[in-house]
């Protein structure tokens, strides 16, 4: 019974804010970059470009894969994470990490596969399946860790009052995990919007490859910026669209706590239909184009080329870089949780959706501005591996931001008071408390903000130190010259780094925590 | 003298001020218990007294040390006091051992400094005072509500602060627990001579365990003294309202009498937040606490008639039995209704004809201060 | 504060980590070379040992694909550290000279390539010569079903069947060479045409080429070399698409790849020893040999079996009518095709 209505919300810190608005404005350089380029282009040149016929149809793609996907791996995302955290399975741990291994899997590997086994796959349709399976975790994963520390309670209250299963899901169980599934959608969409890679493949003409081709052929970055804003404005969009939702979800719980237990389901006869929907995501995303580039290993001729000493340096690279990365995005990426977590208000709403923006911007753009920024700031830092781990926090901050906020938002804020009364400053508070509380979510970030700078391609091409591969570079450079037998001890070496973070992040131990309260 | 003394305080944001000049002030070593209803400022003041709000004006003095006046807002960790939240707040990731030792290590404590202050002398003796000493290292996750309040007890005072503040503490817990925690608290801050401030929505628990209680409505304190003063000379209605059962009735005022409905009876007038009393031929509103009606069974003309006051007749409407004693609910002859509380052994059944009177004087109050309530 | 100590000495470990990634560089005394490399690291790579071997000088080679480092070097602008471009093909050398980045080739230099495979103000040099094909399925067609001019592709006969990659550079030279010898009306025909004959657009010509050899289309148009880097993989004999050269036709003309040495590196010995490298004998047999390409210096000979470069250039065509690509993208634009 305290009174919460009328007690008055903390004071925001300036420090804090201080940090968020450095850290937005690091995340903000390639959108800022590209408005300065495109006032600064020739009117008419920018006006051809808006007169293009095939703009509008570049731009329905561009929404109609994003909003597709997204829809999918929500409906095939949140299913999976009820099973993994809600019903009674055997080997619990071995789903977990099966869910979460298509994060390894970058899309232009993923539809590389397919590829190689379906040739006439092409438009719509396939960029569709890859893009969905493959993202797919972005929503199971946060939806299966809110799943774990909800509770039951409401759905049997409304059990009771004469709810099918499905209608007290929805009513019980649906608005506690509304906030996970909107920051996973929201990833998603902006992942899908910025994909170039699989769009590619697949020859589906969408505002990235519409953006690749101002550079490929005209070499002109005015026309580039043009096309460019205009994504950064549907992921614009995307973004406020989630801060709506994701604001009446909010109100929605606190009419709503969660109270009492966790009850599981036992699956019974559908027992074989959810293992199938555990299959399946993997299977699409991952175990088909691995066993199709594997095959393509034993017959290709280029495979005697392989040098063991330079896939261990790449791999190295990889790992150091991407660490390095995970490093500045959680740097990057923690005021802004901490301070979307702890305050309200439109400067926070603002500060939260600026950091997201940058998600909606393919890499090659991202690339370029960060070459801009990182020579007008550090030019002596230029192509060095700091530069490159910073252009990673940068580009990966969003994907980190998520995480940390509700790790955050799930430290009490009665221990921040006790620990300040208790003699301890509001930074070693933070730190003592907050973030050793927080620490499981933080990591989780960092492991987010990994696995995507391992599969990071433009951005790696333009900034990292001359003479430094990473195994997504050596990737390339084979399959671009049609070399995939060589390419394949690259692609399978990238997929088990990247497996590793992917195999952190499906916190399989918590799965097989659940496995032994199921039994007992 | 480690006083706490609150000046006209005032607390609040964008959404207009949440306390108006509030005053309270306690004794070295004495407890004060702050009630309200919800959303009456209560927390607020607590936490502002904490430091963990601003004010916007006002004074708050810790013993010598002027912790917030104007201009000045000493930060929370530096104002050496205790604080126990409603839900414990343990943190879940220490012992319990290591919990109480958190404040002793203010602003240092590397982990190992943190263990080795857990194993301490000053650790065992507090936990051996809230009775834990076997527990000390278990997880907060292991314990039972009144385990963990216990233990947040132990852990604010272990830092050695001059003012504990304790936010509901006894909230979650049932009834039972509450009682003996209750009793542990008091026992405790006075056997540690610190000066506490409890809050609470349970005015019974106020009165129970302060030495102090202060009564706050709509952000302002309405009434500060002892638990008795409280109850029996309120300082409005309202105040005798929410402090106790009230049975309130109307009258007009004549020297030391008023006349209301069931007859004269002597009043002492008190004086509104003005300082104005109700002068003679003033209509008021009388307050009468249930203990103070006497019931007496028509049918057992044994119990002998009050001496000094008039007796109505009415019967026995509902009996609210709660062991020690019981709450009948009269209804006189022309329609009034009264509260009367009775020893088990005076129980009345429902429906049975008594004769109600009025012991002891009554308190008269302007109506405008009634009017406010 | 133990805490506190530790991600500082994690922080530490990552920045020295992260330093030592960078940690290339060579000895001070040893003379450098930067160059960005817009062409694969295997075919290149052996070809700059070799460099580095002759001449003593260490090159620092970036790899990555040619309109990437492109838009790079337009982004570094003068504070490139490239000091020579090598680049897949003339577009983007014309794009960085028209930024004023490039310096001029050394004249003695310039002279060693014809005109007409070259650069007309000595802005940038060709290197090798690729000729635009037809690829086509060899199981479903022999050479002679294969049309002799891209004239014949906007037939219905070859509805749904024709890839190609509109946004690609050669692509689009030769509608531009398409503009210039048969005119623009003809041309604009063409394009249309081709746009509604439902065309398979892909991404580049390797993914054309692609196409042709799973059997997806019959007719790709693509760059002869590509064929030939397939090959390598998966050996001729498996080769399921087969190339037809167009000699005289619009559809059959010679791209050029080159290199540019940048502005600021006019007067660096080691940028012109570079590129008096590229076009030396032993350089030019090199991807006559390993890349199947058009050598340009004259006296080297071209790959084996395939027909004289002199047969595949249309004397009506010069390269500098090549530039007025601007056109040729608002006529793809226009019907949608980009």
């Amino acid at each position: 019974m305290t009174d919460r209505v009328a007690t008055p919300s903390p004071r925001r810190p300036w420090g804090l804010v201080a940090a968020s608005l450095v850290a937005v404005a690091l995340a903000a350089i390639p959108v800022i970059h590209l408005v300065v380029r495109v006032l600064s282009a020739d009117p008419a040149e920018l006006a051809a470009v808006f007169d293009r016929p095939r703009i509008p149809l570049l731009v329905g793609n561009s929404v109609l894969l994003a909003a597709s996907v997204t829809l999918t791996a929500v409906v095939l995302g949140v299913p999976s994470a009820f099973l993994l955290a809600r019903a009674r399975l055997r080997w619990r741990g071995m789903w977990a990490v099966l869910a979460a291994l298509p994060l390894a899997m970058p899309s232009y590997l993923a539809a590389y596969g397919w590829l190689a086994w379906q040739p006439s796959m092409k438009g719509f349709w396939a960029a569709w399946l890859v893009l969905s399976f493959v993202s797919v975790p972005y929503v199971t994963l946060p939806v299966a860790a809110a799943l774990r520390i909800g509770s039951t309670g409401l759905d049997d209250v409304a059990r009771t009052l004469g709810r099918g299963p499905l209608g007290s899901f929805m009513l019980g169980t649906w608005p506690q995990i509304r906030p996970a599934v909107l920051a996973g959608a929201l990833l998603v969409c902006l992942y899908t919007l910025s994909d170039f890679g699989g769009v590619a493949l697949f020859r589906f003409p969408v505002l990235t490859t519409a953006i690749q081709q101002a550079y490929s052929a005209s070499f002109s970055r005015d026309e580039a910026a043009v096309l460019a804003v205009l994504l950064v404005s549907l992921a614009l969009l995307v973004v406020l669209g989630e801060q709506v939702a994701r604001g009446r979800a909010a109100r929605r719980i606190q009419a709503a706590p969660a109270v009492g237990r966790r009850r599981m389901v036992r699956l019974g006869r559908w027992t074989a239909p959810a293992v199938a929907l555990l299959l399946l995501v993997p299977a699409v995303a991952v175990v088909v184009p691995v066993a199709v580039l594997l095959a393509r290993v034993l017959t290709a001729e280029t495979l005697q080329a392989f040098d063991p000493g330079e896939l261990g340096r790449a791999l190295a690279n990889t790992v150091l870089l991407s660490a390095g990365g995970a490093v500045v995005a959680v740097l990057l990426a923690l005021p802004i949780g901490v301070l979307a977590a702890r305050h309200r208000g439109r400067l926070v709403r603002a500060v939260e959706s600026a950091g997201y923006l940058a998600l909606g911007l393919p890499g090659i753009v991202v690339g370029l501005s960060l070459v801009f920024f990182s020579l007008s700031v550090m030019p002596a830092l230029y192509q060095t591996a700091l530069v490159l781990a910073f252009a990673y926090g940068v580009l990966f901050m969003p994907k980190a931001i998520g995480s940390i906020r509700s790790a955050t938002a799930q430290v009490p804020t009665s221990l921040e008071d006790v620990s300040r009364t208790l003699g301890n400053s509001r930074a070693r508070t933070w730190w003592t408390v907050t973030a050793r509380l927080a620490r499981p979510g933080i990591f989780a970030a960092a492991l987010l903000a990994a696995v995507s700078a391992m599969k990071e391609l433009p951005a790696t091409l333009m900034l990292r130190p001359t003479g430094t591969d990473t195994l997504a570079v050596e990737l390339w450079q084979r399959t671009d010259i049609s070399a995939y037998g060589a390419a394949a001890p690259y692609a399978v070496a990238l997929l088990l780094v990247a497996a590793v973070p992917a195999f952190l992040l499906s916190d399989a131990r918590a799965g097989r925590e659940a496995t032994r309260e199921a039994i007992a | 003298m480690s006083r706490l003394e609150v000046r006209d305080l005032t607390v609040g944001y964008e959404s207009g001020p949440v306390l108006h000049a509030v005053g309270v002030e306690v004794p070295h070593g004495e407890l004060l218990a702050i009630v309200g209803p919800s959303g009456c400022g209560k927390t607020t003041l607590l936490r502002t007294i904490a430091g963990l709000l601003r004010a916007r004006s006002g004074e708050v003095r810790i013993g010598q040390r002027m912790v917030t006046t104007h201009g000045i807002h000493l930060a929370p960790e530096k104002r050496r006091i205790g604080w126990v939240p409603q839900d414990a707040a343990l943190f879940p990731h220490l012992t319990v051992a290591e919990n109480v030792a958190f404040g002793m290590l203010a602003g240092r404590g590397s982990s190992r400094a943190a263990r080795r202050a857990a194993r301490s002398e000053e650790v065992r003796r507090l936990l051996e005072l809230v009775d834990l000493a076997p527990l000390a290292e278990r997880l907060p996750g292991q314990l039972s509500g009144g385990q963990a309040q216990r233990v947040a007890l132990a852990r604010a005072l272990a830092s050695g602060p001059e003012l504990v503040l304790l936010d509901e503490p006894f909230g979650a817990l049932d009834p039972m627990l509450r009682g003996d925690l209750r009793l542990a608290v008091r026992e405790l801050l006075r056997a540690e001579g610190v000066t506490g401030i409890l809050v609470t929505h349970d005015q019974a628990e106020a009165l129970s365990i302060a030495d102090h209680v202060a009564v706050m409505r709509g952000g302002e304190v309405l009434q500060l003294g002892t638990p008795e003063e409280v109850y029996r000379t309120p300082a409005t209605p309202w105040v005798a309202g929410f402090v106790g059962d009230a049975v309130f009735l109307s009258g007009v005022l004549h020297g030391d009498e008023v006349a209301t409905g069931i007859g004269r009876l002597r009043a002492t007038p008190v004086a509104d937040a003005a300082g104005l009393v109700p002068e003679d031929g003033a209509a008021v509103t009388v307050l009468v606490r249930p203990e103070e009606v006497r019931v007496r069974r028509v049918d057992a003309p044994s119990a002998a008639p009050a001496p000094d006051a008039d007796e109505l007749d009415g019967v026995v409407t509902d009996v609210e039995y709660t062991g020690h004693d019981a709450m009948l609910a009269v209804a006189l002859a022309d329609g009034q209704r009264l509260q009367a509380r009775v020893t088990a052994s005076g129980l009345v059944p429902r429906g049975s004809e008594v004769r109600v009177s009025i012991t002891g004087p009554v308190l008269a109050y302007a109506p405008e201060s009634a009017a406010t309530a | 504060m133990r805490a506190r100590r530790g991600l500082a000495l994690a922080g530490g470990l990552t920045a020295a980590a992260l330093a030592l990634t960078g940690c290339t560089a060579p000895a001070d005394d040893e003379e450098t070379l930067t160059v960005y490399v817009g062409r694969a690291e295997s075919l290149v790579g052996p070809l700059i040992e070799q460099f580095e071997e002759e001449s003593g000088i260490r090159v620092e080679a970036r790899y990555a694909a040619t309109p990437e480092l492109a838009a790079l070097v337009l982004e570094e602008g003068d504070r490139t550290p490239a000091e020579v471009f090598l680049s897949q093909d003339a577009g983007a050398l014309g794009a960085l000279a028209d930024a004023g980045l490039v310096a001029p080739i050394p004249a003695d230099l310039a002279d060693l390539i014809p005109d007409g495979f070259t650069s007309q103000d000595d802005s940038w040099i060709g290197v090798t010569g690729r000729a635009r094909v037809i690829a086509y399925d060899g199981e479903q067609l022999a050479e002679e079903d294969v049309p002799d001019t891209v004239d014949d592709l906007t037939a219905d006969e070859w509805r749904g069947e024709v890839a190609f990659a509109p946004g690609n550079a050669s692509f689009q030279s030769f509608i531009t060479a398409l503009r210039v010898l048969e005119g623009e009306d003809a041309a604009a025909e063409w394009v249309a045409g081709m746009a509604g004959n439902d065309p398979e657009l892909t991404e580049n010509n390797l993914a054309s080429l692609d196409l042709v050899n799973s059997g997806q289309v019959q007719l790709g148009l693509i760059n002869h070399y590509y064929w030939f880097r397939q090959a390598a993989e998966v050996g001729a004999e498996n080769m399921r698409a087969q190339l037809k050269f167009l000699p005289g036709d619009p559809g059959g003309i010679v791209n050029v790849t080159g290199a540019a040495i940048m502005q600021g590196a006019e007067d660096d010995a080691a940028a012109r020893a570079f590129v008096e490298f590229l076009v030396s004998e032993q350089a030019q047999r090199y991807f006559v040999e390993e890349t199947f390409e058009y050598p340009l210096l004259p006296g080297v000979d071209a790959p084996e079996g395939l027909p004289a470069i002199e047969s595949l250039v249309n004397p009506g065509l010069d390269l500098s009518d090549l530039d007025s690509v601007g056109e040729s993208q608002r006529l793809l634009a226009d019907n949608g095709l980009i």
